[in-house]
């Protein structure tokens, strides 16, 4: 008896999921396993379609208007009494087509933008590069000991907070601050690292190339790692010195390493924009500094012109994008 | 060309404060032009000899010579050796062409078209020209292994060395390659060290071979004396296939008595004077099938190869392997009698391993001598 009566609970609620299941397929379309499987998916379609589709689709359309405030007009409405829907529109918009576009080639302030982000790629990609690679090499040379402890020292940076450690660049690289200071100790003139045009920007990829190259030196130094060792050996029975194994045997076997840490340093770079905001902020000549993604930032939001910025946006892609196919082609060809 | 003199080379491997001799005061002379090879189980120290003379390893002690040329210190780039390794060690991110050529182009003055000229000439004698634009992955495990042969011939270096460069192939080319091997080394007369763990692979190729055990050399000589003649159990026991029938007798007067109804009445008893143990060894060819009088052994396994069968036979507790004439015919759980020759007989110290006799027969006295080197 006493069975039994543990087990009606269960039963019943087994009766009732099995009717809410039938009922439920019967008001489904015939779900197929396809169908079930794609229902799982929805949560994640779902958040994908409302935060990275929708905005991106979005973007193009705002890239061909100019916006005029923020909307309310309503678009679609439903009122059934006791449940009502109202769609208003997000934004008050303009139709004019590629003039945002058109515009860029006239825009002073986007060209200067722009130099400064190829200038800091220029000299701040291939540095960071040189140096981790540098870094990776030594800590990869069977005698260094501590490596462990190297590695992370090295690594620590990328995980400092964005605005806490451009502000201590800035208060570091003040006309008065520890960086002249030292080198004026050392009995050099100081450098003018805020306020002049060259030296600000350099102060960017400073920052920048402290934050990242230990990142990157993880990166060479696992690629470094796989390279195997026999591949030394007969490079150095066939008569090769240190500088030609690293050349013929170091290089094109990190070359899919190289490539990826070229690839993602070079985006990094077009999306700079915590450092610029933060030593701009502390003095340094806007012009000078200003990024693309800094400059987009300045347009929608300072300015409010939703549309331009869209355009701008776009442009960024298609420079990021064509760059690093770019690279691709060109680093990727062959195999290691 | 060159002969090499190892003269007491040792090495050691420091892990952590614990030292581990990998190489014991090895002294090994190899002749100008010789095929020879470094056999012994795995960790007997042969690849650590091997990468020794091809400068890979820094020696502990102990001197390399090449020629008049002590190289004991000098950078592997700087000996003039040539190495295949058992991977190959191919440069996969260059094609056949380059991977060639890569050793004339660091380590020589030639021209470019002197360097196709040669690594086309080396292509043709491997038969691999076609290959030369190909990159490594290309390449199936012999074209792999024929490429870095060619590497090393290209160089046209004072000594070849190889570490088990046949040992990824499959059984049929390696056989096939074994023979490419021996017949370019005499074409060329590059002084040769090879190494391997195949003992076959060392009868079979090697002018002289080098037996190792624990890092220390056991014994040099011609393929045939190691066999005939070996200093010690363990030499006895790594060459041959199968291998030496091995079991400790009693000395009783002229008589060796073993396991079951074994015994076995000397004529020269000079060689077990003064023990009253000694290990026997009998090369299981030397085994023969008697009606009566021998030592009686359980049949375990027969194995009929077609022009001889393997008896793998039980003596109390002890397996033993003879091989034996195809026209007899016993089947698994007879009963047989075996005897041998005295000729045949090896005899070994007990606690030593060292030899108190080995084969007599039409042993050659010049490679005898040579034996002992």
């Amino acid at each position: 008896m006493a069975t039994q009566d543990s087990t009606r609970p269960a039963n019943s609620l087994r009766d009732s999921v099995r009717f809410w299941r039938q009922s439920l397929s019967s008001v489904l379309p015939s779900a197929s396993d396809s169908t079930v499987g794609y229902l799982f998916l929805l949560p994640a379609i779902a958040l994908f379609a409302v935060f990275l589709a929708f905005p991106i689709v979005y973007t193009l359309y705002l890239s061909f208007f100019r916006f005029q405030g923020v909307g309310g007009e309503t678009l679609f409405w439903i009122d059934t009494g006791f449940f009502s829907y109202r769609l208003v529109s997000i934004a008050n918009l303009q139709f004019v087509g590629l003039s945002n576009y058109a515009a860029m080639f006239t825009d002073s302030l986007f060209h200067q933008a722009l130099f400064n982000t190829v200038f800091i790629l220029l000299v701040q990609v291939p540095l960071m590069v040189g140096i981790a690679l540098l870094f990776a090499v030594a800590l990869d040379a069977s005698f260094v000991k501590f490596r462990g402890v190297f590695r992370t020292v090295l690594a620590l940076p990328v995980s400092a907070n964005l605005v806490a450690y451009s502000t201590v660049f800035l208060l570091m690289m003040q006309d008065s601050g520890l960086v002249n200071y030292v080198l004026t100790g050392i009995g050099l003139d100081p450098i003018p690292w805020l306020t002049s045009e060259f030296w600000s920007r350099m102060t960017i990829v400073g920052a920048v190339t402290w934050r990242w190259t230990g990142y990157n030196m993880i990166i060479l130094l696992a690629g470094l790692q796989n390279v195997p060792q026999q591949l030394y050996e007969a490079a150095e029975i066939d008569g090769a010195n240190r500088i030609e194994k690293f050349r013929y045997v170091t290089v094109p076997q990190l070359r899919p390493v190289l490539l990826f840490v070229f690839v993602t340093s070079t985006i990094g770079t077009f999306k700079l924009f915590s450092e610029p905001v933060i030593i701009n902020g502390g003095g340094a000549p806007l012009e000078s500094t200003i990024t693309i993604v800094q400059y987009i930032y300045q347009t929608a939001f300072i300015d409010f012109r939703l549309g331009y910025a869209s355009a701008l946006t776009y442009v960024l892609i298609g420079v990021v994008s064509l760059l690093s196919a770019a690279q691709l082609r060109l680093g990727g060809e062959g195999d290691a | 060309m060159a002969n090499i003199e190892l003269d007491t080379l040792r090495k050691e491997f420091g892990t952590g404060g614990q030292t581990v001799v990998a190489v014991e005061n090895v002294d090994l002379d190899i002749h100008d032009g010789e095929f020879l090879v470094l056999v012994g189980p795995s960790g007997c120290g042969k690849t650590t000899t091997l990468r020794c003379i091809a400068g890979l390893e820094d020696v502990t002690s102990g001197t390399i010579t090449f020629g008049s040329r002590d190289v004991t210190d000098l950078r592997a780039r700087d000996r003039d050796v040539a190495m295949v390794f058992q991977n190959y060690a191919l440069y996969p991110h260059m094609d056949v062409r380059d991977n060639l050529g890569f050793g004339l182009k660091l380590s020589t003055k030639l021209t470019t078209d002197e360097i196709h000229r040669r690594v086309e000439d080396a292509a043709a004698m491997l038969g691999i020209e076609e290959l030369l634009g190909d990159k490594p992955k290309e390449l199936s495990g012999g074209q792999q292994q024929r490429v870095a042969l060619g590497r090393a011939i290209v160089r046209e270096p004072e000594v070849f060395l190889m570490d088990e460069p046949l040992s990824n192939l499959d059984a049929k080319l390696r056989a096939e390659m074994r023979t490419e091997l021996q017949e370019l080394q005499h074409e060329l007369g590059v002084t040769t060290v090879y190494v391997t763990h195949d003992q076959t692979e060392a009868m079979a190729m090697g002018d002289r071979i080098a037996v190792m055990n624990d890092g220390v050399l056991q014994q040099v000589g011609a393929p045939e004396t190691v066999y005939r003649s070996p200093t010690n159990e363990f030499v006895a026991n790594f060459i041959g296939s199968p291998s030496i029938n091995l079991f400790t007798a009693e000395v009783e007067g002229s008589t060796l008595v073993g396991p079951r109804d074994f015994a076995y009445d000397l004529e020269d008893t000079a060689p077990v004077a003064g023990y009253d143990r000694v290990r026997v060894g009998i090369r299981p060819e030397d085994m023969q099938m008697v009606s009566e009088g021998g030592t009686t052994a359980t049949v375990t396994v027969a194995e009929h190869m077609g022009n001889e069968n393997f008896l793998y036979l039980e003596l109390d507790g002890h397996e033993m392997t003879a091989r034996i004439d195809s026209a007899i015919r016993p089947q698994a759980g007879e009963t047989v009698q075996f005897t041998f020759d005295e000729d045949a007989l090896y005899l070994f110290d007990p606690d030593t391993g060292d030899a108190l006799k080995t084969k007599t027969d039409d042993v050659d006295t010049d490679v005898a001598t040579m034996a002992t080197e």
